[in-house]
């Protein structure tokens, strides 16, 4: 993985590899939000009326609601009615193959390295859906999945073709009234992605999505839906570069995950959104609600993350473990350099019997930047043999920065185990004077520690993304040593 | 809490420096009020009956006194009350054979406090050792370079509360170098008259430097079984240059009573303060513990055992801060909770920015013993400076059945066998207590 490295140091002469603006005329809706930018929305995705009818609750119950202050967070009050609602690359009919597509748009994705065309599929069998601002591009491998029954497209077109299965499921792990982002998404949300895996299916590839946040000033409110019925697997791999910009961008989306009996749902995420300057100006606010609902007896949610991007991050992707013997894991990498600031963790809320969880967490900060891991276990009275395992390390490099841990244990079964681990250090002296005394220069030896210290989580990431982690650990961790 | 703002004349209003510290903490206390379930601190420890208006503050003792020494009859009738007092007041216990000594299985110079009034028995002490009430130093300006320096009131409702309404409580000091032969013990009884009784007490104890001591507190009661009433302690503990102060707590209060302390020390270089607490009684106990390393070297261990059955809620919280470099914390919590109680542990270690070199280790585990038990963990590790060594663990569970199968299959009873697998769970953390015959005396009661 470290000789990989060059490659990846630099290409424009700017730390921000993804930094570039693409010139497509955006449709966008008026800046601010009220109600009429909410019919909007909904009429130009051509929504039926119940979804119009829960965004307009959803958005009446935002306004009662007060942005929550209690993380570890300090950035400039977000003024909800200085943005763009609205933003979706122009085009008069949705797109029938990749040809259709802007090639504008082509191109981004090219520099981004998404293997969107048809040959790029022999780099690695991969779906894309992918997410340009708001709206659903380009879908590849539709047909083959279709194929199997698997549903995979933007959540606007299942709105449309499957109404029943979004109406089913939409809201019933996040519900609008969760907390004020998820709300704020609930009452605006544009697109996203609909996985629909049927009974006993396989999913023989590993769907992906790339989410772009390009447009200024726009929010990016996208969600995403997964239901994997009885017996059923897939993995979800989700990416995000958003363009370098001035202004801070506010990112509230949605992924709630639905697993039925026996099913296995294991979600990836890479999120690299540009992290600010090294002044802390700029930068993408990303407070996302992720949750999943083990519904069925031994189903199994895997959340996988590595955080390298955003300057500001609020993410708490949780399990709800419902189903007796279901699963939940936690699997998380969090690198905060600079001024950017992280506040994240997990929840396991155990309802079943037997259920079990597992939290791995690996934080890692630098230069000036804040970090804290914040994480509940809860186990429900009835929830008898319930079993936890979390292990939160964390690693600083530098004087200035802060690491911070704060897990939250509730226990109300006698039956349960419960083990929480938390430790924090340094890159130890020893450590680096053995890299170092082999010739292993100083800041090439921190990322191959570094690398060393996540191994545990990135070994749970799809082949390609862990070749994309390292790089980006090693991208986010410039300049921080000496 | 309108009801805990209680008209009620207090001695000293006329020491300004001291008056002026009062209001700080009404102010404090007004802005923050009861806390609440969203009160981060109090998330899982609701003082829910609080907010009844009927607790009944203690008024002052000591301006009763002081303004009836002005009559005729009462000549004679000292600032405290004592031998020559002939009052006959309802309330004065002068007259009264005091003999409040209790029999402890160790020596020490006990002191005694009754339904949050200090009784005026003072043991003989060595030289070097300074006791007086609160409220003489007060008046003799003793008080004032420690008193209400390391409480912060906009954090602490209750400790605001009790600054506001503090007059009872014992000043300590012990001298340069002096080591302390015997524990200063302080006994803090309740009687059954105590229905509704809201105290307030605060002591400050001051180990100068090179000097040692141990300090216990014991929080008990009589006859009050089912009686309510509120104790709010605040405890200021200044540990000086290479001083030790080993500090142990016994909390046996009455089953519906409530029990909020703050402990609140500050350790400067080469110090060690060494606590424990043992809780056991209250509806709702908790026991805060917030200890600032100041200075280089200095050490903290804070280790504290609950157990409990019925209703309790019995919530150990600690803050250790490590301010300066090469400051060493360790910690370690056992609970045992059975009936439909609830154990809280609420545990932090902060290493501010540049104390590097440091060291802290937390470690909390409890056993639940029924379905219906609950127990609520938050440790927290807030790190601002890159060279330290932190760690904390927690755990939960059950006693083990494997355990108790061959404990049985070798003829011991079941519900003994689970009380043997208690007792050694517990004595994991009491035997960090150095004083071997206290020691003892807590596992005693650990086990009663």
């Amino acid at each position: 993985m470290v000789k990989e490295k060059p490659e990846i140091a630099d290409e424009s002469g700017d730390k921000y590899k993804y930094g570039f603006v693409t010139d497509i005329a955006a449709d966008t809706a008026p800046k601010g939000l009220n109600e009429d930018i909410i019919r909007l929305i909904s009429h130009k995705k051509g929504e039926p009326e119940w979804l119009l009818e829960w965004r307009l609750k959803a958005f009446a119950f935002w306004q009662t609601m007060t942005e929550p202050s209690w993380a570890k967070l300090s950035y400039e009050k977000i003024d909800y009615q200085d943005l763009y609602y609205y933003s979706a690359p122009k085009q008069k009919a949705a797109p029938k193959s990749l040809d259709e597509v802007d090639a504008e748009l082509l191109k981004t994705y090219e520099k981004l390295g998404i293997p969107l065309k048809e040959q790029e599929a022999l780099a690695g069998v991969v779906a894309v859906d992918a997410v340009f601002d708001s709206v659903s591009v380009a879908t590849t491998y539709r047909a083959k999945l279709a194929e199997m029954g698997i549903i995979f497209c933007s959540i606007s077109e299942a709105v449309k073709e499957h109404p029943d299965l979004v109406r089913k499921y939409l809201g019933s792990v996040v519900p609008y009234t969760d907390n004020f982002f998820a709300c704020l998404n609930s009452a605006v949300f544009t697109d996203g992605s609909f996985v629909y895996i049927p009974k006993g299916v396989r999913c023989p590839m590993e769907l992906s999505t790339y989410f772009r946040i390009n447009a200024r000033n726009t929010g990016q409110f996208e969600r995403t839906l997964i239901v994997a019925e009885d017996d059923s697997y897939v993995s979800y791999l989700e990416g995000c570069t958003a363009p370098q910009r001035d202004e801070n961008q506010l990112h509230a989306a949605i992924v709630e995950i639905v697993v039925l009996k026996n099913a296995e749902v294991k979600y990836s995420t890479v999120q690299n959104w540009y992290p600010g300057d090294k002044d802390g100006k700029g930068g993408v606010y990303n407070f996302v609600t992720k949750r999943a609902a083990c519904r069925g007896e031994n189903s199994k949610i895997s959340w996988t993350q590595v955080e390298t991007g955003s300057a500001v991050t609020w993410k708490y992707p949780s399990c709800v473990l419902q189903g007796d013997n279901s699963v939940g894991e936690f699997y998380s990498v969090a690198i905060t350099n600079n001024r950017q600031q992280a506040d994240t963790g997990t929840k396991m809320i155990h309802i079943g019997k037997n259920t079990t969880s597992k939290i791995i967490s690996k934080g890692i900060s630098a230069g000036f930047s804040n970090q804290t891991y914040r994480g509940l276990v809860r186990v429900a009275p009835n929830a008898r043999g319930a079993r936890n395992y979390s292990q939160c390390d964390s690693l600083l490099i530098g004087e200035n920065c802060g690491s911070h841990t704060v897990p939250y244990i509730e226990n109300r079964n006698k039956t349960a185990v419960i083990e929480h681990e938390a430790t924090t250090s340094k890159i130890s002296d020893e450590q680096m004077f053995y890299c170092l005394q082999r010739g292993i220069g100083e800041e090439e030896a921190v990322s191959l520690i570094v690398n060393g210290f996540c191994k545990e989580v990135m070994q749970h990431l799809p082949m390609e993304f862990a070749i994309e982690a390292a790089k980006l650990i090693n991208v986010s961790l410039e300049g921080s040593v000496g | 809490m309108a009801g805990l703002i209680q008209d009620i004349k207090l001695f000293g209003e006329d020491i300004p420096w001291f008056q002026g510290l009062r209001e700080k903490g009404m102010e404090a206390f007004r802005r923050q009020g009861v806390p609440t379930a969203k009160t981060e601190a109090w998330k899982y420890t609701k003082p829910r009956d609080l907010n009844a208006d009927d607790f009944v503050m203690n008024d002052s003792a000591f301006l009763a006194e002081f303004e009836g020494a002005h009559e005729e009859e009462h000549s004679g009738c000292c600032h405290h009350h004592g031998e020559n007092c002939h009052c006959h007041e309802e309330g004065c216990r002068c007259g009264e054979e005091i003999d409040v000594r209790v029999d402890l299985p160790f020596d020490g110079y006990q002191l005694h406090f009754l339904n949050g009034r200090f009784v005026p028995v003072y043991p003989v002490l060595p030289r070097g050792v300074e006791i007086m009430t609160l409220m003489e130093a007060v008046v003799t300006q003793e008080a004032k370079p420690y008193l209400g320096h390391l409480v912060d009131l906009e954090h602490y409702p209750f400790a605001a509360l009790n600054t506001a309404y503090m007059e009872e409580g014992v000043y300590i000091r012990i001298d340069r170098n002096v080591k302390l032969d015997k524990p200063v013990i302080l006994v803090n009884h309740t009687e059954a008259d105590a229905e509704n009784l809201f105290y307030n007490l605060r002591n400050l104890i001051v180990v100068e430097s090179g000097a040692k001591a141990e300090l216990i507190e014991w929080y008990n009661y009589t006859g009050a079984e089912k009686s309510r009433y509120f104790a709010n302690v605040v405890n200021e503990i200044f540990v000086e240059r290479g001083a030790e102060l080993r500090h142990y707590k016994m909390q046996d209060e009455a089953f519906k009573a409530n029990h909020v302390a703050l402990n609140m020390a500050r350790v400067r270089s080469d110090g060690f303060y060494d606590a424990f607490c043992l809780q056991r009684g209250a509806n709702i106990g908790r026991n805060e513990t917030k200890v600032l390393l100041k200075e280089e070297q200095a050490v903290a261990e804070v280790n504290a055992a609950y157990i409990m059955h019925g209703w309790a809620t019995l919530d150990t919280t600690t803050d250790i801060e490590h301010l300066a470099p090469e400051t060493f914390s360790h910690q370690l919590v056992r609970g045992v909770v059975g009936g439909d109680a609830k154990g809280v542990f609420q545990g932090k270690i902060h290493i501010a920015k540049h104390a590097v070199k440091t060291e802290g280790t937390q470690l909390h585990k409890a056993l639940l013993l029924t379905d219906t038990a609950e127990i609520d963990v938050k440790p927290e590790l807030e790190i601002f400076a890159d060279d330290v060594k932190c760690s904390h663990g927690a755990a939960s569970g059950e006693l083990d059945e494997e355990i108790l199968f061959y404990m049985q299959s070798r003829g011991i009873g079941r519900e003994e066998a689970k009380q043997i697998l208690i007792d050694a769970y517990l004595d994991d953390v009491i035997n960090k207590v150095a004083d071997v015959s206290v020691r003892a005396w807590l596992k005693d009661r650990a086990g009663a």
